[in-house]
């Protein structure tokens, strides 16, 4: 679908155009949730658990009326008419938690909120929280976190393909992994946080929300208080981060709209790092297992996969379902496999609950898969990358073991590329050097290569195995009587800057330039319904809407402009912020002038029928797309200290058509960056009792500057045949397979030396407990 | 995270100060840098009723530099410290102090009077066999670093008194500071697993004189490890003596576990350190 | 309540404030300063960095009566009154040096004094000078290298 760029050829796609949203992050007049101020604003802080697992015997919240500032406290009691929060899915045998917004009876994690308090302050309302005391009773451990689930899973499936058990019955050889993927946080710089505003006249709620699905989140809202839809609005102001955590509706939420209702005053809460470390957005915890069956060439006969998700408390959101789902879903990868059986579910745990944090599932999925190919080569006595090479599909259209189809891709090419980048042969041969030098201890090198697919753009047709696709998108385009042009967008970006995308994809659509274009999004009054972002979808959705919706106004601009300039509709152009005839640049009528015409020119008027050029269509992809590439990494693990460093990471990647490569680049680095966290430095720890270990940025780690090495990136551009102007969704490739590329390269740093490593991450102690 | 409610207490001289910690005792925090003390008053782990705030007394704010001694006082910030302490171990150590904002603001005698175990400064007084000087309304007394750390947080000061500077002995032995973190490539900065402040000085033969092996990360405080050290004294530094004091160093130390380490990994840093501190004071 | 003089961002202020009161919650919900951040109230991720006398420290470990006689620089002074970007802020936005825009202000009043001494800067100082300001989302090297153009123009 090529008609999108206009006689302008593109002059803005493809290109790397300074950010639009930049000059307010810069000088820091960019406002987000936290940084909203109302008049008679009152702040709100939590009562936290500090058990575990525990019955409430008693909550006293007279003490912190008691203190001077404190306005109102809410207990469980005050919020029983809020509708618990339960996850939509569908998903047969699947055993729901609802989740009441303050538990009255039982406390199920540490951290878990039962009490808020209200104040003219946050240092107020906190010594409010101090005041209140709760009484809890230890519960039994081997009770069941909730009562309908008698033994904790709460989900679990099983499927095969193809006749998997024959495969392993033949096999010359059969491989195993085993890897615990750890807890993590998302860590946002900006935490979660609400400012909630009730009008009492019209009987409105706003919300200010940090949330990647502005209108989802107001269903949900309007929902859990008891108000119709229309009645709630919500705003996300700007995102400080997001990665999947500001997707949930929490409870803390709710309690700051009921609080604005019931006080008739703005109420904003503002998780503090300590409240995210502990009972944020955690996410990817899970055991799997992975076994291979191979042919004597090498060739994977099948692979069967087990996957248990460590959900914590509550599966009542889209977190508790997919990271085991997606993870199941995504071993094949980019190989051929003759038949897959997978096992895969979750279990709930004393811990805070799970969030979806990118690259879900595949992180584990892509991370076991390589690592335990590297292993088969070794044990085998086949190079890894030709292992690789002996089992990966060709370029082109594939339909894997699973039946999911995936459009043509450079997946062999990304490969190949990178092998060549990151110098494969030289680098073994330096390994080999490395090793054998004799009276001085031997230098540990190593190097990991994954490639990666993935998928994104989910429409209604591809839910798969019962989870919700992204079903659809609507976008809105309007033309204003200042000729400028407004695109109206239900996603919300968490740094990955759709205004300028969007605004470069207008541009080209109406021969404007970026800076001439408006992007309205994160406000649901102003913006027309869609799922939001996450799942890597935006910049899929982002050209499909704005397409779909700019040619039905495009096409509104040239009916004008064939009344007012007497042409055929086929000799007229957009350039330069007017329409007018090819070739003849005297004959051109600027936008406001053409939007002047279609609203007070009776007879321009009557021949359009809606004078406001606005139009709203929306996308629901048939097919997702998919990206690809490959991360190769190489690192020196020091025998001493079982310390890494990182020497190189090479990304290829090819995303289709880039609209922005800049940004695509960033979202390279951000991904690798994350990825360094999650194979290296990155882990919530709770002790068996179940209380958290890692409640401060000191003991949780987030990589630095000094982590992260530089990057280098090339691209592949195999334009995508679903996408509309041949865009891939990206972002979470990298993401998933920076943890394996490394993991990978650790542990062939330490294969000669080193027993088997099942946790990750890959800590500088284990490491050294690994080095015999 | 905010803090509970203190009453605030500024004084202007160092008699000040003293009188009032003499009239609230345990009840008072002192307030320099303000690095160690606000995380804790932030997060309530600490919410000490009144707080002295010690940075706008005048005759605290300087180092002196006397023949055979220099002395820091407690106003003096890391930052300006890493730049003109004239004492090349701490230079080198504070390069490893958290960040450079936190060593704009945090103060030496600060890190030294909080005592954490795992922090920088308390090895590198340790190492240099420095003092700590402390003043009450009562009088003045300096008390040897190794006295002065008991335990984790815990010093020998009494609550109504102040310290007022560190003393550290000139010297010309050679230095080394090494440290080890959960991250990446051997990068400085933030807090420690395990670091070695190590000194060490040299006769005309070649051999070892005086060695100092501090070490922070492996016990309730920070530590020496004589025993090693012994094993150093007046021997030529050999490959085999070196391996020898690095083993003994690390069968010296018992370390507790937490949730970056275990006690064996930290043994094994302590090793590790040990050799390559040895090396480089040893090397030409 | 305690009285405190300070200077923000040239303007002088004479305020009563709380003693527990941190510096950062005086920025920005007493002077609408809204531009520094908070991402950690114990000074490990840099958000909150502004310039106290002329140096980077952390707003959120800092009590706004310790401001007392200070100068203190926020993000909100780089620009010209004009709205013209200081060359720093020019030249992220050039190497797209920031996604989400939360560690940024952090980033920049932590930069800001390695320019002022007019030499040019190498990658790995650079990288250790922003050692302490997290950032989740740009792997830093556009950063990186945003600061080290800066240094050479």
């Amino acid at each position: 679908m090529t008609d999108w760029q206009t006689q302008a050829e593109g002059r803005w796609s493809g290109k790397r155009v300074q950010r639009l949203e930049d000059p307010g992050m810069l000088t820091g007049a960019t406002r987000y949730v936290t940084d909203v101020q109302m008049p008679r604003m009152l702040e709100l802080a939590f009562v936290r658990s500090h058990a575990p697992n525990a019955r409430i015997v008693s909550i006293d919240l007279d003490p912190a009326r008691a203190v001077a500032g404190v306005r109102a406290v809410l207990g469980p009691a005050d919020v029983v008419d809020i509708q618990p929060t339960v996850d939509i899915l569908h998903l047969d045998g699947a055993l729901k938690t609802p989740r009441f917004t303050l538990p009255g009876d039982r406390v199920r994690y540490v951290g878990e909120p039962v009490a808020a308090v209200l104040a003219d302050d946050r240092y107020t309302a906190e010594d409010g929280a101090d005041a209140v005391v709760v009484e809890l009773e230890p519960l039994d451990d081997a009770k069941p976190i909730h009562d309908d689930i008698p033994n904790d899973r709460y989900f679990h499936q099983a499927a095969s393909h193809g006749d998997v058990d024959a495969a392993f019955g033949r096999a010359h050889h059969v491989v195993r992994r085993r890897l615990h993927v750890q807890r993590v946080i998302t860590s946002p710089l900006e935490t979660c946080g609400i400012v909630a505003d009730y009008d009492a006249a019209t009987g409105e709620l706003t919300c200010y929300l940090s949330t990647q699905q502005p209108h989802l989140a107001r269903a949900a809202l309007a929902e859990a208080v008891g108000l119709p839809v229309s009645h709630v609005r919500v705003i996300c102001p700007a995102m400080g981060g997001g990665f999947g955590g500001k997707e949930v509706m929490l409870p803390e939420y709710l309690c700051a709209a009921v609080a604005a209702i019931r006080l008739r005053r703005p109420v904003r809460w503002v998780e503090d790092r300590s409240e995210a470390l502990t009972a944020g957005a955690h996410g990817k915890e899970a055991e799997a297992e992975l076994e291979a069956a191979f042919g004597e060439d090498g060739r994977i006969l099948a692979m069967r996969s087990r996957f248990v998700s460590d959900t914590g408390a509550y599966s009542s959101g889209i977190g508790a379902y997919v990271e085991f789902m997606v993870g199941a879903f995504t071993v094949p990868g980019l190989y051929d496999l003759g038949g897959y059986a997978y096992d895969t579910g979750g279990v709930v745990t004393h811990k805070a609950p799970l969030s979806p944090f990118r690259g879900v599932g595949m992180t584990t999925s892509q991370t076991l898969r390589e690592v335990l190919l590297d292993d088969a080569a070794r044990s085998l006595g086949i190079d890894r990358m030709e292992l690789r090479r002996r089992n990966m599909v060709a370029d082109g259209a594939w339909r894997t073991v699973l039946g999911e189809e995936y459009e043509p891709g450079s997946w062999r090419t990304a490969f190949e590329r990178a092998l060549e980048l990151i110098d494969y042969e030289g680098f073994l041969a330096r390994q080999a050097a490395a090793r054998e030098q004799g009276a001085r201890p031997p230098r540990l090198l190593g190097i990991g290569v994954s490639p990666f697919v993935e998928a994104a753009g989910i429409g209604s047709a591809g839910g798969a195995g019962g989870l919700p696709g992204g079903s659809h998108d609507n976008a809105t385009v309007a033309i204003d009587l200042s000729g400028r042009i407004t695109v109206a967008l239900p996603t919300f970006s968490h740094g990955q800057g759709h205004r300028t995308t969007a605004a470069q994809l207008v541009a080209d659509m109406f021969g404007v330039a970026p800076d001439d274009v408006r992007v309205i999004d994160g406000d649901t009054a102003r913006t027309p319904f869609g799922m939001g972002t996450f799942g890597s979808r935006s910049g899929v959705f982002i050209a499909g809407t704005v397409n779909r919706a700019g040619r039905l106004v495009r096409d509104k601009l040239l009916r004008v402009g064939e009344i007012l300039l007497e042409a055929a509709h086929e000799d007229l152009e957009l350039v330069d912020g007017a329409v007018g005839v090819r070739g003849v640049p005297s004959r051109r009528i600027p936008l406001a002038a053409v939007a002047g015409a279609a609203h007070f020119a009776p007879h321009v008027r009557a021949e359009l029928g809606d004078p406001t050029l606005t139009a709203t269509a929306f996308f629901d992809p048939p097919r997702p797309t998919h990206s690809n590439g490959t991360v190769a990494a190489t690192v020196e693990v020091d025998p001493d200290t079982g310390g890494v460093a990182i020497e190189r990471i090479v990304v290829v990647e090819d995303c289709g058509t880039m609209v922005n490569p800049m940004i695509v680049d960033g979202q390279i680095r951000g991904g690798v960056a994350q990825g360094v966290g999650l194979s290296l430095l990155e882990r919530y720890v709770y002790d068996e009792s179940g209380q958290p270990q890692t409640t401060t940025l000191a003991e949780y780690l987030l990589p630095r500057a000094t982590d992260v090495p530089p990057v280098e990136i090339e691209h592949i551009e195999t334009p995508s045949e679903n996408g509309t102007g041949g865009i891939k969704g990206m972002a979470e490739g990298p993401a998933s397979a920076t943890p394996a590329a490394l993991v990978c390269a650790v542990f062939d740093a330490i294969a000669p030396h080193g027993s088997a490593i099942e946790e990750l991450p890959l800590r500088p102690e284990t490491i050294a407990a690994a080095l015999t | 995270m905010k803090p509970s409610a203190f009453e605030y207490l500024a004084p202007e001289s160092c008699d000040e100060a003293l009188a009032a910690l003499a009239e609230h005792g345990d009840d008072a925090a002192v307030l320099a840098g303000g690095q160690s003390l606000i995380p804790m008053m932030n997060l309530r782990i600490a919410a000490p009723p009144v707080v002295i705030d010690i940075m706008r007394i005048g005759e605290l704010r300087t180092i002196d530099r006397g023949e055979d001694w220099i002395e820091i006082g407690a106003g003096i910030r890391m930052a300006q410290a890493e730049r003109e302490s004239g004492v090349p171990l701490i230079e080198r150590a504070l390069q490893h102090v958290g960040h450079s904002a936190i060593r704009n603001a945090g103060t030496v005698c600060g890190s030294i009077a909080h005592a954490d175990p795992a922090a920088e400064l308390p090895a590198v007084l340790l190492a240099l066999d420095g003092e700590v000087v402390l003043r009450s309304a009562r009088g003045r007394r300096t008390v040897a670093a190794d006295e002065f750390f008991n335990s984790y947080f815990t010093t020998a000061r009494e609550p109504d008194e102040l310290v007022v500077a560190v003393r550290i002995p000139a010297t010309r032995r050679r230095v080394a500071f090494l440290e080890v973190t959960p991250r990446l490539g051997g990068s400085t900065g933030e807090f420690a697993t395990v670091a070695v402040a190590a000194a060490a000085g040299r006769d005309d033969a070649g051999h070892l004189t005086s060695v100092s092996l501090a070490f922070a990360g492996v016990a309730e405080r920070a530590i020496r490890a004589r025993e090693a050290e012994a094993i150093l004294v007046g021997a030529e530094p050999t490959r085999d003596a070196i391996a020898d004091a690095a083993e003994r160093a690390a069968g010296e130390t018992d370390p507790p576990a937490d949730v970056h380490a275990g006690p064996e990994y930290r043994r094994r840093l302590v090793r590790a350190l040990t050799r390559r501190a040895l090396e480089e004071l040893a090397s030409p | 309540m305690t009285a405190i003089s300070l200077t923000v961002n040239g303007a002088a202020h004479e305020l009563d404030v709380p003693p527990r009161m941190l510096l950062s919650d005086l920025l920005r919900d007493e002077l609408g300063l809204t531009g520094t951040k908070i991402g950690c109230a114990m000074g490990a991720c840099g958000a909150c960095t502004v310039l106290v006398d002329d140096e980077p420290v952390r707003s959120c470990l800092m009590f706004a009566v310790q401001a007392h006689r200070r100068s203190v620089r926020t993000v909100e002074d780089l620009a010209s009154p004009d709205g013209d970007l200081h060359p720093l802020q020019t030249a992220l936005r050039e190497h797209h040096g920031l996604q989400c825009g939360y560690c940024t202000p952090g980033m920049l009043m932590t930069i800001t004094p390695l320019l002022e001494s007019g030499q040019p800067l190498e990658p790995d100082a650079v990288r250790e000078a922003i050692a302490g300001n997290l950032c989740r989302c740009t792997g830093y090297e556009t950063i990186v290298d945003a600061v080290v153009e800066a240094s050479r123009r």
